[in-house]
């Protein structure tokens, strides 16, 4: 059985698809359309899911929307209705932007792909999601917590998973707390107050919260308030995100808190102003994490389950994540590698498989590396035409000279094999540098990844050694399979590790396996080998504002922008000359000489 | 040649320190985008010199953007707290690119170069009367000058290249992409004129249907309890349908 599954049309929109219970590919349409966080309707993603499996679109068996757009629609006009008459300004555009697109969704589905309607399926939001998180998941039972900022109308979901005995799959979504009362609207609106992009930046609220004390806990919890079931509500009158598509938080919030950052203006950890919004994020922060972790404590002594999923674009939450395995009694917590939207993709082709189609259990392979392969002939292509050094060599002596590259303090673009769905870089699509200096880490966010200075670079380490460098409790491993989350550096090893040990030290490791990532496993050891240390500072291979390169094409004008020394797709080396900044100067004076020697 | 008629207006326009500086911050940020949009089209073309072309563009405008956030921000620490944004008539100086826009990937060398050209063009027409009227603001007359002499690259290699991608009709091209550009001026028009009416409608229509219905779910929501819900069973809610 073929079944596709979309994401679409809110933010980071993706396709997967499913044959016959296993997952083929999945790739982001932002990652194909060079979009960040594109939520367009995924049609190239959609074209390169078929291509890549030799399928015309009359060969799927069922085409699977990750939410039913229609109830979705229902929530917004309610929402409008209760705001009334607060709500006219938004109003309007809620309709136009619902109208235009997106309750017509079966319609577009069928007339872009040409399959019948009724083949046409739809999931609610947060089932996908709880697919995403146990269907992915090596666990035969378990619980579930997903968390987001809305889907149709919950916000947060619990219930457990089975898979029986008998090749049946269960799913079952007990209770829910529905919109405007949500865990990621709040944190949303303290991102916008903070002066970050919503749906895109929650990351860097986390990473400033490091910077921080949490003296505004009160302020926060006269926002959100628990009720007696365990749940809990948002004040509405310190937000607008339920009135208004202008701003999120309302002007007794700001009474609350103060006046919000311009986004313009750099955090200056330095002055009052600036402590204050690391406090803000440490406080948001910190009842972020007493609140998910009271919730999934309660769900732990209801199922009495030692495995939790967590689903939804919280779950991106590493420090939350943590706390949840520490405190609330769960043995094992699992996260997927794309627990937002994207993952809805997957999650909802899966749920039709499992559920819908009542087709027997299936393995799912355990790696996030679903989506388009980086193809090593290319980038030698690029290079002989751009007319610069590089060299293809066989794996171990490509290994080894990338680990000497990275011993001399060379930053290495890394692209190996099939590209990782979800925002993390996972060994596929990285930058790679050593991790032992903070100088290294303030080159990265200055020459590199072009971003403030306030953001921390994460680890990978191999399972091996992971134990002698973090703190990672029982279930720590799994947790840090895909990032998802944060531990403390062992104390002695913090000064070896500065570049991507964090103001509080800690740190969001990656912890690799042998089997999920074989060549960079095998580029840890002999960096290892050589500095003493396997540990390697891997961030995702982008620019700001930029989504992590696909194409080997996009590596190269990545590294040709920027400060990396060595670009390796494949079995490809391509190295820039001494001093990336001269070199840019002499790559513009040589592109002007071809220029005006074309001109004539 | 409009923009120079517009001489006094800028003036005005850009004596506002406030107002300066987020003109200067979101033409960084336009300066950025245009950059990205470059990479992409890098990215996709099959001609090796102009992907070193587009590419050294591209780092030209990253450069522009960080240039004029720099200062953007320099002129905001420089104002007294809590001053209040002025209007900041964007319409009347808009930023390198203005209110063009570029999709890369549907678009051949040759109508991308003609494009890239023109735009340049303007751009420079526009930041040459910005840079005369900014005469008590030296450091922002300086990043102008800068931008404005690789804008005489950028117009000049786009239209060489131009010339040598499509030799017998790169004249033609030019002259297609102007009409191009006012037919999408119109087409933007029109839209926002679509969109202004709709939205007026829409507004009529909330407040003189929708009051009864906001009463009735108002009172809806007065009878929910706060906190948890349950959710309903499933199988009342086949995978067919959408609600």
């Amino acid at each position: 059985m073929k079944i596709l599954g979309v994401s679409a049309h809110y933010h980071d929109s993706a396709a997967a698809l499913v044959i016959d219970g296993v997952p083929v590919c999945a790739v982001q349409e932002e990652r194909l359309s060079r979009r960040k966080g594109d939520a367009s309707f995924p049609l190239s993603a959609i074209q390169w899911c078929l291509d890549h499996a030799c399928l015309e679109p009359d060969a799927l068996d069922a085409v699977v929307y990750y939410e039913r757009p229609m109830l979705k629609f229902e929530r917004i006009l309610t929402c409008a209705l209760r705001a009334f008459p607060h709500s006219w300004r938004a109003f309007p555009k809620a309709m136009q932007n619902s109208l235009g697109e997106r309750v017509w969704v079966r319609g577009i589905i069928s007339s872009h792909l040409g399959v019948p309607s009724s083949r046409i399926l739809f999931t609610e939001h947060h089932q996908s999601h709880a697919a995403a998180a146990f269907l992915t998941a090596p666990t035969r039972r378990a619980a579930i917590l997903t968390t987001d900022g809305v889907g149709e109308w919950a916000t947060l979901a619990v219930g457990h998973g089975e898979r029986k005995p008998d090749g049946n799959t269960e799913i079952t979504l007990l209770r829910e707390i529905r919109f405007p009362h949500s865990l990621g609207m709040l944190y949303s609106t303290f991102t916008a107050y903070l002066g970050f992009a919503v749906n895109e930046d929650e990351y860097k609220v986390m990473g400033l919260a490091g910077y921080g004390r949490p003296t505004m806990v009160d302020q926060v919890r006269r926002v959100i308030r628990r009720t007696p079931d365990g749940a809990f509500t948002l004040d509405l009158g310190y937000f607008e995100f339920h009135t208004t598509t202008e701003r999120s938080y309302s002007d007794r919030f700001v009474e609350l808190f103060g006046p919000p950052r311009n986004s313009y203006e750099p955090i200056d950890l330095e002055t009052a102003e600036g402590q204050r919004f690391a406090d803000c994020a440490a406080s948001v922060q910190r009842v972020l994490e007493d609140t998910l972790v009271d919730i999934a404590r309660t769900l732990h002594q209801e199922t009495g389950l030692t495995d939790l999923c967590l689903g939804g674009g919280v779950a991106l939450n590493g420090v939350a994540n943590t706390r949840i395995l520490a405190e609330s009694g769960f043995e094992r917590v699992f996260v997927p590698s794309a627990p937002g939207d994207a993952g809805c993709a997957l999650g909802a082709a899966l749920y039709a498989d499992r559920i819908h189609f009542h087709n027997p259990d299936r393995d799912v392979p355990d790696h996030p590396f679903w989506g388009p392969p980086a193809d090593g002939v290319e980038l030698a292509r690029l290079a002989r035409e751009d007319g610069h050094r590089f060299e293809e060599l066989d794996d171990s002596t490509l290994i080894e000279q990338t680990a000497d590259d990275l011993a001399a303090g060379r930053v290495v673009g890394w692209m190996d094999g099939a590209l990782e769905l979800g925002p993390r870089a996972l060994g596929h699509r990285s930058i790679l540098a050593a991790p032992h200096a903070v100088a290294m880490r303030d080159r990265l966010n200055r020459d590199i990844k072009f971003r403030e200075e306030f953001r921390p670079f994460a680890p990978a380490v191999s399972i091996e050694a992971a134990d002698r460098y973090f703190e990672l409790p029982p279930g720590g491993a799994r947790l840090a399979r895909f990032m998802s989350g944060v531990f403390p550096v062992r104390k002695e090893w913090r000064q070896r590790l500065a570049a991507v040990t964090h103001v509080d030290g800690t740190a969001r490791v990656q912890v690799l396996e042998h089997d999920m990532a074989p060549r960079l496993h095998t580029l840890l050891e002999a960096y290892g080998r050589r500095s003493g240390i396997p540990v390697l500072l891997n961030t995702s291979f982008n620019l700001a504002g930029e989504p992590i390169v696909n194409r080997v094409v996009e590596g190269y004008t990545t590294f040709r922008r920027s400060g990396i020394d060595v670009l390796v797709a494949g079995q490809t080396r391509l190295t820039k000359r001494a001093s990336p900044l001269a070199n840019a100067k002499e790559e513009v004076t040589c592109s002007r000489s071809v220029e005006r020697s074309s001109a004539r | 040649m409009i923009f120079e008629m517009f001489r006094p207006v800028h003036r005005w326009i850009w004596c506002d320190a406030e107002r300066r500086a987020h003109k200067l911050l979101r033409f960084g940020e336009t300066e950025t985008d245009g950059g990205r949009d470059l990479v992409r089209a890098s990215e996709t073309t099959p001609d090796s010199l102009l992907r070193r072309l587009y590419l050294e563009h591209a780092i030209d405008e990253h450069r522009h953007g960080v240039m004029f956030r720099r200062r953007g921000n320099e002129i905001l620490r420089s104002l007294a707290p809590g001053s209040n944004s002025s209007f900041q008539a964007d319409w009347l100086a808009p930023s390198g690119h203005g209110v063009d826009d570029l999709r890369v990937d549907e678009e051949p060398d040759e109508a991308l170069l003609a494009f890239l050209h023109l735009s340049e063009k303007n751009a420079a027409d526009r930041f040459s009367v910005y840079r005369d009227v900014l005469e008590n603001d030296i450091p922002t007359r300086a990043i102008f000058e800068e931008i404005l002499r690789d804008e005489v690259f950028h117009m000049n290699y786009t239209l060489t290249q131009l010339a040598r991608v499509s030799p017998q009709r790169h004249g033609r091209t030019l002259w297609y992409e102007r009409l191009r550009r006012i037919w999408k001026s119109y087409l933007r028009m029109a839209a926002a004129l679509g969109a202004v009416m709709g939205g007026f409608i829409l507004t009529v229509q909330y407040f003189v249907i929708l009051p009864p219905f906001a009463w009735l779910a108002k009172r809806a929501e007065r009878r929910e309890s706060p906190g948890w819900a349950p959710v309903s069973p499933q199988p009342n809610r086949p995978l067919q349908r959408q609600y």
